[in-house]
């Protein structure tokens, strides 16, 4: 056993770092998340060059990538991208180089198949940014069972209507298609195994972004704890307000230690990975969002301000826990498996198997 | 990045395994051994080469890595074997002794702590000085030409009614400030001027004891480390009782967790919406922790210092052992008002219960522990004055 990043993967969580922290101050993402769309749209090509995109990452330097993205709020739809559309691309062996993301229509878009190719048309409430991407990975139920489509943003018959949205940097749409052209990437003989994939590989980076989130929150609670004083001393030497950050400290880490183990299993041992993921995103859901309440709890009145950035956290921490693209509520999994695993030793969870 | 077993690993673990299942068929939580059977136990897994796993060779140890020792502690806890009866003198006074002893110290205590032949105690608590460890007032008198007298009183010494020899902190120095007069001895637990009364834990065991010392001599070769240089030693004694033994805790509450499941399935709970939403929680986090400490291992394995996140397993640790035997006891309805022979599995939860409560207090309570990650780990400024 050696749970531990390698040299690389520290280089490359280092070089995501310095270009996020280059580009996105806070201010800057604040400035963006009220502007239009709510992302940037010029950074993909830098994406690229600096290979958040390639084809050989592996999931444990995409968990990297999520986790500093969350730290920053990356205000680009990479995450949607790799998170939700790319695991489709993948199990039809594509490569997905734009931005792009996920609808699930099921039982609300219909496939059509002409001499011309597919069609799809009907209507998806609410797709996380939607108006920010050029390609939609949409899941439809054809008469064979559900498949997976995609199709281009400008494509005929495709109208996205940004919806009011809690995060504004990640921003739901509703997209409506109407005899929209589109490309068969999965069919329904595969597609229940792609949509397992995606689950697994979507649960992981979403529990590594929310990491990201806790620890950026967690890393500006301290630093304000630091410097403020109050009473003729820096409020971190108050037990009250250092006890509350150790406390997040706590929850931070235990959700990384967890995303990293998921990350490690699904891409070695999909099989086993199920249960980790559902732990993981489980912890690191609760954790983003109580280090996030605890860190405005810190910063004061300031921190409930609207200037102030970490409310920004705030919503993407409760955005992560509402999402429902992962399948419903991983309590309610992770206990059946506890429970009705057939030989209560079977799966002890010391099994030295990392399940 | 392996989550697995080594090859090397891997064979350790068989080898262990197979060992383990030979000498404790099954896991009854509710066996109680004897010191005698504690103390047969204790020298087989020493015979068989299972004591003192991360020792250097040149003192009777294996000289392995840190993971054997995790692997050691998750099959023994799984198989539901007892702890080595010198759990002190292995995982806190041993090290100490590697690190700041003579020796001749070495060569005179490490074997027998090794066999089980020698058993320690660790008398660092008084009744004015627990969290404020610093403040012990023991006074260490010189007795020319070559020793000491010792006089105070210790509490809450673990074992002490079983041990030989007690790791102990005195003040040398009592003009000098209070982190600078104070020194580690090596006191004989059979010298005279030294008693021992048991103290009766909230479950009603006795595990624990207080320590008179009426002029109990000790030695200039009982001296740990230098005169004046006390707390450092002290520190690196809690530092092995707080960092890694950390894994040794999770690993233990892993098996205690595979109980509660096993309960849960009896009582027939299995269906319970808010025992199932709290088992998931407390299995996660549970893993969380597991994982952290795997993390921490491997840090220690890169950097020869467990990394900062070790900081956390002792403080998690006890809260959830909390509340997993917490939800063992509400498992049982109104069974849970019996006790002893009365009661499901001879009253194993209700005792795990109570002293369950004494988790967040020894070892560093968890607002000690809270202070610690807080200064060291985050930075925030000391708020001791
Ligand atoms: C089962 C058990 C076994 C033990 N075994 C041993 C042993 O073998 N050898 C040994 O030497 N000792 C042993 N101890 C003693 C243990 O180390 C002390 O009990 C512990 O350090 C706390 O000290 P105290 O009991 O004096 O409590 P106090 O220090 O009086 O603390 C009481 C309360 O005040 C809080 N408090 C104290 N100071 C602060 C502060 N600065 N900030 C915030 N809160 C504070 C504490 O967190 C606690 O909640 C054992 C204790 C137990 C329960």
């Amino acid at each position: 056993m050696d749970f531990a990043l390698t040299d690389e993967q520290r280089e490359i969580r280092q070089a995501a770092r310095d270009h996020l922290e280059r580009h996105y101050p806070p201010l800057r993402v604040c400035a963006l998340a009220e502007g239009p769309g709510g992302s940037e749209a010029g950074a993909w090509p830098e994406l690229i060059r600096q290979g958040w995109l390639d084809d050989d990452l592996g999931m444990v330097e995409l968990t990297l990538l999520a986790e500093e993205s969350g730290r920053c709020l990356h205000p680009t739809p990479w995450w949607t991208t790799v998170a939700l559309a790319a695991p489709y691309a993948r199990a039809a062996g594509e490569q997905l180089t734009v931005p792009a993301t996920f609808a699930d229509g099921g039982g609300t878009v219909r496939p059509a198949r002409s001499p011309q190719g597919w069609t799809l048309t009907g209507q998806v409430a609410a797709v996380p940014q939607a108006g920010a991407v050029r390609c939609l990975v949409v899941r439809a139920d054809t008469d064979q069972g559900p498949a997976v489509f995609a199709c281009d943003t400008g494509s005929a018959g495709l109208v996205v209507a940004e919806l009011s949205t809690l995060d504004t940097l990640r921003r739901m749409a509703r997209v409506r298609c109407d005899g929209t052209p589109a490309r068969l990437l999965v069919g329904p003989d595969r597609a229940a195994e792609a949509a397992r994939t995606a689950r697994l590989r979507g649960g992981v980076l979403l529990a590594a972004e929310a990491v990201g989130v806790a620890a950026g929150a967690l890393d500006m609670a301290v630093a304000h704890a630091r410097q403020r004083e109050q009473f003729g001393r820096p409020i971190g030497s108050f037990q009250a307000v250092a006890h509350q950050l150790t406390e997040a400290y706590v929850d931070t880490e235990s959700a990384r230690s967890l995303a990293y183990r998921a990350a490690w299993l699904v891409q070695h041992e999909p099989e086993a990975g199920a249960q980790a993921v559902d732990e993981a995103v489980l912890v690191a859901r609760s954790a983003a969002v109580r280090t996030c309440e605890t860190a405005i709890q810190i910063t004061g009145g300031m921190g409930v301000t609207w200037e102030y950035p970490l409310h920004r956290w705030l919503r993407r921490a409760l955005w992560l826990e509402a999402y429902p693209g992962f399948g419903d509520d991983p309590h309610d999994r992770v206990a059946e498996r506890l429970l009705r695993r057939a030989d209560p030793d079977e799966i002890t969870p010391t099994a030295p198997d990392g399940r | 990045m392996n989550l697995h077993d080594d090859p090397a690993e891997a064979a350790f673990r068989a080898e262990l395994r197979d060992w383990l299942r030979s000498r404790l068929p099954d896991d009854d939580p509710s066996r109680t051994w004897s010191t005698a059977e504690l103390r047969e136990w204790s020298r087989d897994l020493s015979a068989a080469g299972y004591a003192g796993i991360t020792w250097p060779r040149e003192y009777g140890g294996r000289g392995l890595s840190a993971a054997y020792q995790a692997i050691f502690v998750e099959e023994t806890a799984r198989a539901g074997a007892p702890d080595h009866i010198n759990i002190i003198g292995m995982n806190m006074v041993g090290p100490t002794l590697i690190a700041h002893g003579t020796d001749e110290q070495k060569a005179r205590y490490l074997p027998g702590i090794l066999s089980g032949r020698t058993l320690f105690c660790q008398g660092f608590s008084e009744p004015e000085a627990g969290s404020d460890l610093a403040a012990v007032r023991t006074s260490a008198r010189r007795a020319e030409p070559d020793g000491y007298l010792l006089d105070g009183e210790k509490v809450w010494s673990s074992y002490a009614h079983l041990a030989d020899h007690c790791l102990l902190l005195a003040r040398t120095g009592p003009a000098e400030p209070k982190h600078q007069g104070l020194t580690c001895f090596l006191l004989d637990m059979r010298a005279p001027g030294v008693k021992v009364s048991p103290l009766r834990q909230l479950n009603g065991d006795t595990d624990f004891n207080q320590i008179i010392l009426t002029d109990a001599r000790v030695d200039d070769a009982d001296v740990v480390g230098e005169v004046g240089k006390g707390w450092s030693v002290a520190l690196s004694t809690l530092a092995h009782e707080r960092g890694t033994f950390g894994i040794t805790l999770t690993a233990r509450l892993v098996a205690q967790f595979d109980r509660l499941l096993r309960l849960v399935r009896e009582v027939g709970a299995e269906d319970d919406p808010a025992v199932r939403r709290e088992l998931a929680v407390l299995h996660a986090r549970l893993q969380g922790l597991r994982y952290t400490g795997y993390r921490s291992l491997a840090a220690l394995r890169r950097s020869g210092e467990p990394g900062a996140e070790s900081s956390i397993l002792k403080l998690e640790w006890s809260l959830l052992h909390q509340r997993v035997c917490a939800l063992a006891l509400r498992l049982q309805g109104p069974a849970a008002l019996l006790d002893g022979g009365d009661a499901a599995w001879h009253g194993y939860w209700q005792r795990q219960r109570l002293r369950s409560r004494a988790n967040t207090i020894e070892g560093g309570t968890s607002e000690i522990l809270r202070g610690i990650v807080a200064e060291r780990v985050l930075g925030l400024p000391r708020s001791r004055q």
